[in-house]
C-alpha cells in the first residue's frame, strides 16, 4: 500500500464536497495503482469529466502508476485568457 | 474583383473626426483592403501605417485613435461583439491594438460605420454623439471627471436611453499610460495606454446610436453556418462549460500546482495564498451572476460584489489576470481586496494587469529599501491588501505618489534605478503565465508586437490544454512555428473579423471564414486566412521596427532568464535566445528580425517600407 494525496478542482469537487478548496486528501492506495485506477476505481469520478491530470505538479500520463508521496491533482476543461 | 454597390458584412463607410477643426467627413472604405486584411485589428493597423510616422510621439495630436469593427461584428452569429482600439501607444511606443468586446462595436455598425478614426485635440472636453448619420461634438461639461458608469447613465440623458458609450475614466483624463477606454460600464479596451491618448484628445466619451442592421450576402448560408458553429461552441467543455460556469479564474489552482504562477514580481513561480483567490473561491463569495456580449452563448463575464467590509464594491469580474496581477503578483491572498481593486480600475479605467504589476513592483522597491515609506505616504509591502487597494486609488487619481505609479512600471524601475525590476517587454508588462515554464509564453512575450502580452499568442491552449495538440511546456523544439502560425498568426486573423477569441477552443478559421464568406461575398478561406493573419502580423512589425525597435527589444527581463527558485519545476528558467533565431527564419525575417525583401512581396507589401509616414 502508498500513501497519496488527491486534489480535486473547479466542477470536480462535487465528487468530494466536505474538501475545502485545493484541499489534499489523504488516499491509502494499493501498490502499483495507476492513475486511470485512481481515477475509476477508487474515486470513482468518470474519465470523461477530467481534462487536465498532474502528479507532482506535471502533466502525467494515465497509465503512470503513482509511489508513496505523490500528490495527484485533476482538473476539469478549463481555460484562461 | 468586381464592384458592389451595396456592402454586404461591412458596412462601407469610414467616420473621420478631427477635434481639432471640428471636421465631421466620411470616407467609402477601400473595399480591396477586405481581402488583404480583413477589418478591426488588421485593418486598423494597416491605416494606422498610412496615418502616421511611427516616430512620432505617442501623446502628439498627430496619433490617431482608430476604433475599428470587423465583418463579423453586429453580425448575430455568436459573439460577434468584437471591436479595437489602434493608435501608437502611449505606454510602449510600438503599435497598439487593445480589444473589447460590450455591444459598442455592433452599435457602431448599426450606425453605419466599420471604422472611427478620431483625430487632432480638442481645446477643451468634449463629447460625440454619433446618431446615424448625424454626428455632433458636444462640450463634455460636468462629465469631465466622472467614473464611466455615471457618466454612461449621464450621456444617455443626453443622447438617446439605447446609446452605447465608450468612455474613459479619471485615469484617461489624467493621462495615465496604464489607462484604457471603457465601453458598457466594465468592459475595457485595457492595454498599452490608450485611454492616454483619448485624454490627450480631451474626448471623455463616444455616444452612438444606430438604426441600421449589417446586411449579408447570402442569409441563407449565413445562419446556416451560424447554427452550426452555436452548437459547436455549446457544446464545447471550455468555451461553453468552463468559461461561463466558472471564468476564468478556474486557472489559478491549477497554474499555481505547476509552479507556473509568477509571485510577489515574478521573484518566484508558487503562491501560498493561490486557493483563496481562486475561481472556486470566487464562486463561493464574490460572484453573482454571469453576463454576456452581443449575441454571446458563452457569457463568461463575472458580476460580483463585495458586500460588507472595507473592500466593499460592485461591478464585473475579477478574471484571472486580474486576479494574479492584483493578488499574487503583489503578495495579496485577500480576495475581497482584489474584487475591490478590480472593480476601482474599472471606474478609474485602467489596466488590471499593468496597475497590479507596478505596484508589484513599487513594493519591491520599497521591500529592499529603494524606496521610502516618506516618499510612497505609506508602507508598501507584498501582502498588504490595503496598502495595495490604497495603491491602486493614487495610482488612479494621480495623486502623491500614485503621479509616478500612473506611469507604469518601467519608467518606475527606471526612475529609480532598478531597471531589472520591470517585468516586462518593450514596456509592456508580462501577464499570468511563467516564461520560465512556458518556453512558448517566453518567445510569445518577447516577439509579440505590443509587447509582453499573452492573449495575442497564448501558447498556454498547446502547453497545457492540448489545443490544438499538446506540446509539454518546457520543451522548446518545435516552439517557434507553433507560436508563429497557430497562436500569433491565427489570432491577428480572428481579432480582425470581429468575434470573440473565446470561441477559438471550440471552433477553428473554417467555421469562422464559414461566417466570413456568406457574409460578405468576398472569398475568405481557410488559407486565405493564415495569409491574412502572416501579412498582419507583419504590418505591425514594419510599424515597429520603423518606430525604432529592433532585435534588441525582442528581450525578456534578466530574472526569469534565471532558474525559477522554487514549486515542481525549480530550475526551469526561460530560453529565448535559443529559441529566437529559428523563429524569425521561420517567419522570413533575417537575423535582425526585419522581413526579407521576399517575405514583403510575398505577402504584397513590396512598397511597404515607403508606407508609414515617408
Amino acid at each position: 500500500m502508498v500513501h497519496i494525496t488527491v486534489k480535486l478542482n473547479v466542477s470536480l469537487r462535487k465528487y468530494r464536497s466536505s474538501l475545502k478548496i485545493n484541499e489534499e486528501m489523504p488516499i491509502l492506495i494499493p501498490s502499483d495503482t495507476t492513475l486511470a485506477e485512481l481515477l475509476e476505481h477508487i474515486l470513482q469520478i468518470p474519465a470523461e469529466e477530467v481534462a487536465i491530470h498532474m502528479v507532482n505538479g506535471i502533466k502525467s500520463d494515465m497509465d503512470r502508476i503513482l509511489v508513496e508521496g505523490d500528490k495527484v491533482a485533476f482538473w476539469p476543461p478549463v481555460a484562461g485568457g | 474583383m468586381s464592384k458592389r454597390s451595396e456592402s454586404y458584412g461591412y458596412m462601407g463607410v469610414i467616420l473621420r473626426i478631427n477635434l481639432s477643426s471640428g471636421a465631421i467627413t466620411r470616407e467609402p472604405l477601400d473595399m480591396t483592403l477586405a481581402e488583404k486584411v480583413i477589418g478591426g485589428r488588421g485593418l486598423a493597423s494597416y491605416l494606422l501605417c498610412h496615418e502616421i510616422d511611427p516616430a512620432i510621439a505617442p501623446l502628439s495630436p498627430d496619433n490617431p485613435l482608430i476604433f475599428a469593427t470587423g465583418p463579423l461584428t453586429g453580425s448575430g452569429a455568436p459573439a460577434t461583439s468584437r471591436y479595437v482600439v489602434v493608435c501608437k501607444a502611449p505606454l510602449t511606443g510600438t503599435i497598439a491594438c487593445s480589444n473589447s468586446g460590450g455591444f459598442f462595436g455592433p452599435e457602431l455598425k448599426f450606425a453605419g460605420y466599420d471604422v472611427l478614426i478620431i483625430e487632432g485635440e480638442s481645446p477643451d472636453p468634449v463629447y460625440i454623439w454619433i446618431d446615424d448619420d448625424k454626428v455632433e461634438i458636444r462640450p463634455a461639461g460636468s462629465l469631465w471627471g466622472q467614473f464611466p458608469v455615471a457618466t454612461e447613465v449621464e450621456i444617455k440623458q443626453a443622447t438617446h436611453p439605447s446609446a452605447k458609450v465608450a468612455s474613459i475614466g479619471p485615469g484617461g483624463e489624467k493621462l495615465s499610460l496604464l489607462a484604457g477606454i471603457v465601453n458598457d460600464n466594465y468592459r475595457l479596451a485595457a492595454r498599452s495606454g490608450v485611454g492616454a491618448l483619448m485624454g490627450k484628445k480631451k474626448l471623455k466619451a463616444i455616444a452612438v446610436h444606430g438604426s441600421e442592421s449589417v446586411t449579408l450576402h447570402d442569409p441563407e448560408q449565413f445562419w446556416k453556418a451560424t447554427m452550426d458553429m452555436h452548437k459547436k461552441i455549446t457544446n464545447d467543455p471550455i468555451s461553453f462549460g468552463s468559461f461561463r460556469a466558472y471564468g476564468t479564474a478556474s486557472l489559478v489552482n491549477l497554474i499555481n500546482e505547476m509552479g507556473a504562477f509568477p509571485t510577489r514580481n515574478f521573484q518566484s513561480d508558487t503562491f501560498e495564498g493561490a486557493a483563496d483567490t481562486s475561481g472556486e473561491a470566487l464562486i463561493q463569495s464574490v460572484l453573482k451572476r454571469n453576463r454576456a456580449c452581443f449575441a454571446c452563448p458563452i457569457s463568461c463575464t463575472r458580476v460580483s460584489e463585495v458586500t460588507a467590509g472595507p473592500f466593499k464594491g460592485r461591478g464585473e469580474g475579477p478574471e484571472y489576470e486580474s486576479v494574479w496581477a492584483l493578488g499574487a503578483l503583489c503578495g495579496v491572498s485577500d480576495l475581497a481586496a482584489v474584487t475591490k481593486a478590480n472593480f476601482l480600475c474599472s471606474e478609474y479605467g485602467i489596466d488590471t494587469i499593468s496597475t497590479g504589476a507596478t505596484i508589484a513592483c513599487a513594493m519591491e522597491l520599497f521591500e529592499s529599501g529603494v524606496l521610502s515609506e516618506q516618499e510612497i505616504g505609506f508602507p508598501l509591502k507584498f501582502g498588504d491588501a490595503a496598502a495595495m487597494v490604497r495603491a491602486v486609488i493614487m495610482t488612479g487619481d494621480r495623486e502623491g505618489f500614485g503621479d509616478i505609479l500612473a506611469d507604469g512600471s518601467y519608467r518606475l524601475a527606471q526612475r529609480y534605478g532598478h531597471p531589472e525590476c520591470f517585468m516586462g517587454s518593450k514596456r509592456l508588462e508580462m501577464s499570468a503565465y511563467s516564461p520560465r515554464v512556458f518556453q512558448g509564453m517566453a518567445l510569445q512575450y518577447a516577439t509579440s508586437n505590443r509587447g509582453a502580452c499573452h492573449v495575442r499568442g497564448n501558447t498556454v491552449a498547446a502547453e497545457l490544454y492540448g489545443i490544438p495538440r499538446y506540446m509539454p511546456p518546457e520543451v522548446m523544439e518545435q516552439k517557434e512555428e507553433m507560436v508563429r502560425r497557430p497562436f500569433q498568426n491565427s489570432t491577428a486573423f480572428v481579432d480582425s473579423t470581429g468575434i470573440c477569441l473565446f470561441t477559438k477552443f471550440a471552433i477553428t478559421h473554417r467555421e469562422i471564414c464559414a461566417l466570413l464568406a456568406p457574409a460578405t461575398g468576398i472569398d475568405f478561406s481557410f488559407d486565405r486566412s493564415i495569409e491574412q493573419g502572416d501579412r498582419i502580423w507583419n504590418i505591425e512589425r514594419m510599424f515597429n521596427l520603423k518606430a525604432g525597435f529592433t532585435r534588441a527589444d525582442d528581450i525578456l527581463p534578466e530574472r526569469v532568464c534565471e532558474p525559477s527558485p522554487d514549486g515542481p519545476r525549480a530550475g526551469s528558467r526561460a530560453l529565448l535566445q535559443k529559441n529566437l533565431d529559428t523563429y524569425y527564419q521561420l517567419r522570413g525575417w533575417d537575423e535582425m528580425g526585419r522581413p526579407t525583401a521576399i517575405k514583403l512581396k510575398e505577402l504584397g507589401l513590396e512598397d511597404w517600407w515607403g508606407v508609414c509616414g515617408s
